[in-house]
């Protein structure tokens, strides 16, 4: 046993929601954000008595799992239909009552949009806002630190234009 | 979380974006149930290796314990461990209730649990309609119904019996959502807030429902609650029974209690209401229902017509804490109730209380609301050639740990 393993327990209850919050801005439901999402945490179940923490940190191994579980959920259902599924469940236009000119941000609406971005926007975004750190972002996807930056603001820049356009 | 901003934009969406992955959570539920699936695919060996690994840290812990006391624990757990990973003994998928006779286990709700009297003294709970000449602190409250049309006196009188067992009852108590906590429950629906109506938390909507989410209501009071109302027409796939179709739809809206009911469904015309009554285990006892200001049952509701759903309400999942609190005995229960009646007089007609149960009720409280224990006796009393029910609530709680 590595003494500076944390239980697995007390891992999959800090990140859970983490993780769960990556996978859904990636894939186009719910369901399919929950099957993926148990499957990261099976498998680093499995997993997890070869992790080693001075290698890396809880966050970054778990994060690699989501990540290639949601690549692996690509690969087996195809682009196409992750495009389909994603254009079918956005939300349907608001109907405001009142009226009112100040629409309020729909997050679900914004995370449509970042699934809608390339593959390594995409990731950039999910991956910084679900709490890694550049240096992590760029491990994961295997770049320098400075160009995870870079990546990730072309991200920001890129999402920004897109729901300027959806909004005009 | 923003990193040196180009512009005020870019820094707003920067927080949107946190906003929007801190929110987005998966369904009530799911964490415990993928956290059970996960348990339930290790192998044996390896759980049986923690179940020993845990209990040889727990006598390490405890190193006054006799030597022979822990070869007797050591037996007892064992064979409790083998029972249990063997299958037999547990419940969940593949187990079946054998007519009702085998409660299921208590703690199906996700419970916190705290030391005896953790939570203070306690606000007294209250019947709607309580009559004026009533004592106002502490006392017992009664209600008419239907409609708590006679609002006179009406005295009391004790033919049934109680003999209650227990002299301990759990108190639960959760703190006041937030919108934030409302936005994620909307969100594990897959909701997406629309507007924050006044008397509401949010208006969310996904592309079959909208949905209405509501903090506590003091008076009467009524825990924080969700309404969903379908938006287009649409059917329940599959045929059966309204409670049936009822769970179905809940099921699928992820809307499913995690706490234990009973279920009633009553037809008007076309439409079927489903109730799930919602009901608190206290060990010693068995199931308590959950009643409202008129102690009346309650939970959540679906309405249907035929497989269409017309509205579903309920209570959001909340973090329950509980904690243990010493109720009075049967005894002191019933004086309660004769003292509160007023006196036999003429034209003061007299309700016959032949039954009680113990029950739960809801008393807002600001930050904290609670659900305390109660005995609810009940009868029935003749005035003017017409027949009421008539309840009286006795707070089950000790009065030396009674704030009111």
């Amino acid at each position: 046993m590595v003494a500076d393993r944390p239980p697995f327990e007390d891992l999959y209850r800090a990140y859970l929601g983490r993780i769960y919050a990556y996978v859904r801005a990636q894939v186009g439901t719910s369901a399919d954000a929950e099957d993926i999402t148990a499957q990261v945490f099976m498998n680093a179940y499995q997993a997890y008595a070869r992790f080693e923490a001075r290698n890396t940190t809880p966050a970054a191994w778990l994060f690699r799992i989501a990540r290639n579980a949601t690549l692996d959920h690509f690969r087996s259902h195809g682009r196409r239909e992750r495009l389909r599924r994603t254009i079918e469940h956005e939300p349907v236009a608001e109907e405001d009552p009142s009226g009112v000119a100040e629409e309020r941000i729909q997050y679900r609406a914004l995370l449509v949009r970042v699934a809608q971005l390339p593959e390594r926007q995409r990731d950039a975004i999910s991956l910084r806002h679900s709490g890694l750190s550049f240096e992590e972002v760029g491990t994961l996807l295997k770049c320098s630190e400075d160009a995870a930056k870079m990546l990730y603001h072309r991200a920001v820049k890129a999402l920004k234009e897109a729901v300027e356009k959806e909004a005009v | 979380m923003s990193d040196e901003p180009e512009d005020l934009e870019v820094a707003a969406l920067q927080r949107q974006l946190d906003d929007a992955f801190e929110t987005t959570r998966p369904r009530a539920g799911f964490e415990d149930e993928l956290w059970t699936r996960m348990q339930a695919q290790r192998p044996a060996g390896s759980r049986l290796r923690d179940a020993w690994v845990g209990l040889v840290q727990s006598i390490r812990e405890a190193p006054t314990v006799p030597m022979a006391a822990v070869a007797a624990v050591l037996v007892v757990v064992l064979g409790a461990s083998a029972l249990v990973y063997s299958g037999l003994g547990r419940g969940g998928a593949g187990s079946t209730a054998t007519n009702g006779a085998a409660a299921p286990a208590f703690g199906s709700e996700p419970l916190a649990l705290s030391s005896p009297g953790a939570f203070g003294k306690l606000p007294a709970p209250v019947l709607a309609g309580r009559n004026s000449d009533q004592p106002t602190t502490g006392a017992p409250q009664s209600a008419t119904s239907p409609g708590a049309a006679y609002s006179g006196p009406v005295a009391v009188k004790w033919t049934g019996k109680l003999a209650l067992t227990i002299n301990t009852a759990p108190v639960f108590r959760y703190h006041e959502p937030s919108t934030n906590t409302a936005d994620q429950f909307a969100t594990s629906l897959g909701a997406v807030l629309v507007s924050r109506p006044a008397g509401f938390l949010g208006s969310y909507q996904t592309t079959d429902f909208s949905v209405r989410v509501r903090g506590t209501i003091q008076s009467p009071p009524r825990e924080p609650t969700y309404i969903v109302l379908p938006i287009a027409q649409s059917f329940i796939n599959g045929a059966g029974a309204p409670m049936d179709l009822a769970l179905v739809f809940l099921g699928e809206h992820s809307l499913a209690p995690t706490w234990q009911y009973a279920s009633d469904t009553v037809i008007s015309g076309d439409v079927a209401r489903v109730t799930l009554s919602r009901q608190f285990g206290v060990s010693g006892y068995g199931y308590a229902y959950l009643v409202d200001g008129n102690g009346d049952r309650y939970g959540a509701e679906v309405d249907l017509q035929g497989n269409r759903p017309i509205s579903a309400t309920g209570p959001i999942p909340l973090s329950l804490e509980s904690a243990p609190y010493s109720i009075i005995s049967s005894d002191q229960a019933v004086q309660s109730v004769l003292a509160s009646s007023p006196v036999a007089a003429s034209g003061v007609p007299t309700a016959t209380l032949n039954s009680v149960e113990l029950v739960y009720s809801l008393v807002a409280a600001g930050d904290h609301s609670f659900y305390e224990p109660s005995f609810l006796f009940s009868g029935t009393f003749t005035a003017n050639g017409t027949t009421y029910v008539k309840r009286v609530l006795v707070p089950a709680v000790d009065p030396s740990q009674r704030s009111s």
